[in-house]
């Protein structure tokens, strides 16, 4: 039965994860790491703290916020140049470079250049949009070329005009692909909002995080950590879902 | 026609219209870069443009070289190591199924937590040091490379398991002549995803906890208004991590083709 | 019928070998391909022609360049010298008018589309009206009806096949090619879908041409057979083929058939069909 199947397949990676938690509460109430680290229930006590609640909240939603936006305007941008690239090869191969030099600049550079062009509140979301850009970029590109050389020969031989090539073939032969680079996308997308919060947000996750570093709260550092962790693994999580729903359909 | 879709590989163009064609988005950039910081008479506090970068750097080679050197070699020993460890443990594991079912989907959530986010507890844990800066560029190739060796790993040709198993190979023999050269394509792959990774990880390290290397430079010079600096900071990390992304990229390429 | 002697290389014409207009000719054609900077020749100087309603066969050992001429014939590739003309066109105006159907060797059904949708693809593209029972005719041509709404990765090979060819036949074309379609499948299977293919042809009797590497498929289907020689492929004979039709189950059990698959079978074997280049197969 398949979900025997399921089950036995998920079971020792659950006992893996259950293992790691473990060993993380017993590092922290044997103090082998010193203060620094502490057992994996006081973590969750900070978090769960009806006291911060409505900070980590707060902090939880901008970042999601600048995170979401960027994920969908670099997913977009990256979505349309790939296209461009596809359809008018003069300019593909100067798109990719762009794209590489680009993805390439430490997101550090990029925040203090975006500090420049907009408000410190809107950095996080065009950090979180270049770094989202380039995946989706490669992603669409690559799916977009991933058709057989045998389904363009019947298409060729059906005498088919560009467009009708593009959105009968290209673009179902590209959406699963499309779905990996999301997936991906994702941690990235938040990597790049909590970069780009170190440059003077007043709010995010990220801020929380470098404000406990440098306060020394050990707890609270954890706490945000964690949060900012178990967010990102949650959206993940959803796209893989999507990803396999998408990959059954189409393939 | 079934050659449209293949890449022209005898191009005759010549070497500048080849030029402009891979580098027209890059030059455009800079050209409006330039102009948009001459239109607007920024203060070189605010914004320069890259004129005052590539000059400060041509000027004061020293400074950048040495930082430079730093980030690099926390970036290479990182991703060195990070690529030996993570597939010394995927071996190891190869040889139970358990164990590998145990650790894999704790490696592949490992893999997609933002690890950045994960620098400031480091840096508590381990000190505010260049050893810790390494130890961010290990655990981000170090994950990557496991879940990817540990597919390779398990992606043999088919029916080459009965061979060897017809053969009588013992256990090693499988992995040395088999399962390890089937999976070198998958840990070229992940090498080349954590090549560029790796500098610019390096880098927010280094901005974070104020050591040594590139991104101390940015942050100081940041602090200090001397924008040009900062700007030349990120240029040159820019250019190491594409450096390094074509190595691993070329190298991948080679693997691939040799290999499959 | 069965009692010819088979002396002669040159048989009398089958009954249905219409001596009409030259529909297809393929004129003097050669083809080469640079493979690794060695050139490898796939076609040397054919010639031949084809009738408006005939049924041709090409066979050939693996590697001949037999694909090679289908798909010069299907306009996706360009002949390195000769010409080729369809109805006195170029071959590309045929998939521009949308005349053309093709069933390829792996099929190439699109994963995301189900039975129906794949047949359906031809109208979508060229915009051509079409009915549900349009669809539904092919489909039952095929006899696939129980499976109309299924996909590819659910179907067994000689499934997809049949998807491949009602699909090729979708827009009625006026050519219709096929590159060993039966390639992958079992002998057993591979005869039963010789006989549908028969039947299914005979229904709208398109010029056609199959390229197959088993010669019984093509003495069973063909009104005239070209034979190419290896590497390079050289047009070694033509052969009319006698048999009446409908063909059926007892003309491929005859003795005259078998005398027949015999020396068309030793004609391939014979020396000057031996490789000339150690590459492999171009088809």
């Amino acid at each position: 039965m398949p979900s025997n199947r399921w089950i036995k397949n998920a079971l020792p990676g659950a006992l893996g994860i259950l293992l790691f938690l473990l060993i993380w509460e017993l590092l922290g109430r044997t103090g082998v790491l010193g203060l620094t680290w502490p057992p994996l229930t006081s973590v969750i006590a900070t978090l769960i703290d009806p006291s911060k609640t409505a900070l980590f909240l707060r902090a939880t939603s901008a970042s999601l916020t600048s995170a979401g936006t960027g994920y969908l305007a670099g997913g977009a941008l990256g979505l349309v140049a790939a296209l461009a690239g596809h359809l008018i090869p003069t300019l593909q191969e100067g798109l990719s470079r762009f794209a590489a030099v680009v993805n390439s600049v430490p997101p550090i550079a990029l925040a203090s250049v975006f500090l420049v062009l907009m408000t410190t509140e809107s950095t996080p979301t065009a950090v979180a949009a270049i770094k989202v850009f380039f995946i989706i970029f490669i992603a669409v590109q690559s799916g977009l070329r991933s058709a057989t050389p045998a389904q363009h020969d019947l298409f060729t031989s059906l005498g088919t005009g560009r467009f009708k090539r593009l959105w009968l073939l290209e673009v179902p032969t590209m959406l699963p692909v499309a779905m990996s680079g999301l997936k991906i996308a994702v941690p990235v997308a938040l990597i790049g909002a909590f970069v780009g919060e170190w440059f003077g947000a007043s709010r995010g996750l990220g801020v929380l995080i470098l404000n406990a570093m440098q306060n020394f709260q050990i707890s609270m550092l954890w706490s945000a950590v964690l949060l900012a962790t178990l967010v990102s693994l949650a959206v993940y999580f959803i796209l893989t879902m999507v990803e396999s729903i998408v990959r059954l359909r189409l393939t | 026609m079934a050659t449209q879709y293949q890449n022209d590989k005898f191009s005759l163009k010549p070497w500048f219209i080849q030029f402009i064609s891979r580098y027209w988005a890059i030059l455009l950039f800079l050209v409006v870069w330039q102009a948009w910081v001459v239109i607007n008479a920024f203060n070189p506090i605010v914004a320069v443009g890259p004129f005052a970068v590539l000059s400060d750097l041509i000027n004061h080679p020293e400074i950048y070289l040495s930082n430079m050197f730093i980030t690099f070699v926390v970036a290479l020993g990182g991703l060195a190591s990070g690529m030996i460890l993570g597939s010394l443990l995927a071996i190891a594991s190869w040889f139970s199924r358990f164990v590998s079912a145990m650790l894999t989907p704790l490696a592949v959530m490992f893999a997609s937590v933002p690890v950045v986010a994960l620098i400031p507890i480091f840096a508590r844990l381990f000190g505010f040091n260049i050893t810790t800066s390494l130890f961010v560029v290990v655990v981000i190739t170090f994950f990557p490379s496991f879940v990817f060796t540990s597919s390779g790993l398990r992606s043999l040709p088919p029916g080459s398991e009965d061979l060897f198993r017809v053969l009588g190979a013992g256990r090693l023999t499988v992995l040395w002549r088999l399962a390890l050269p089937a999976a070198l394509p998958n840990m070229a792959i992940a090498l080349r995803l954590s090549a560029s990774h790796a500098v610019l990880a390096a880098m927010v390290a280094e901005f974070l906890m104020g050591t040594t290397g590139l991104g101390f430079l940015f942050a100081q010079n940041l602090e200090r208004f001397a924008t040009e600096r900062a700007f030349g900071a990120g240029l040159v990390a820019t250019i190491a991590s594409v450096a390094m992304f074509l190595v691993a990229n070329a190298i991948e390429s080679h693997i691939h083709r040799r290999w499959t | 019928m069965n009692n010819h002697q088979i002396n002669q290389t040159q048989l009398s014409p089958g009954p249905l070998a219409g001596r009409g207009t030259s529909f297809i000719d393929f004129d003097q054609i050669s083809k080469s391909f640079e493979i690794d900077g060695q050139k490898v020749v796939a076609l040397e100087n054919v010639t031949f022609n084809l009738s408006e309603g005939e049924f041709a066969a090409i066979i050939g050992p693996s590697g001949c360049g037999k694909s090679t001429a289908l798909r010069i014939i299907a306009a996706l590739e360009e002949p390195t010298s000769g010409t080729v003309t369809i109805a006195g066109q170029p071959p590309t105006q045929q998939s521009t008018e949308h005349a053309l159907g093709v069933a390829f060797q792996d099929h190439a059904l699109l994963p995301w589309l189900n039975v129906a949708e794949n047949i359906e693809l031809p109208f979508r593209i060229s915009g051509r009206p079409v009915t549900a029972e349009r669809i539904d005719e092919l489909i039952s041509l095929v006899g696939l009806t129980e499976f109309k709404s299924a996909r590819p990765k659910q179907l067994s090979g000689g499934m997809r096949q049949r998807v491949s060819i009602a699909r090729a036949l979708a827009l009625s074309p006026q050519l219709l090619l096929l590159d060993e379609p039966f390639g992958s499948l079992d002998a057993v299977t591979r005869r039963r879908m010789n006989i549908e293919l028969q039947r299914i042809w005979s229904e709208f009797r398109p010029s056609t041409l199959l390229v197959t590497h088993a010669v019984e498929e093509a003495l069973f289907l063909a009104d005239r057979i070209f034979v190419l020689t290896g590497r390079p492929g050289r047009l070694l004979r033509e052969v009319d083929v006698p048999f009446e039709r409908p063909r059926t189950d007892d003309t491929m059990r005859s003795e005259f058939f078998h005398r027949m698959v015999d020396e068309m079978t030793a004609a391939l074997d014979s020396t000057e069909n031996a490789p000339q280049y150690a590459v492999e197969s171009l088809d």
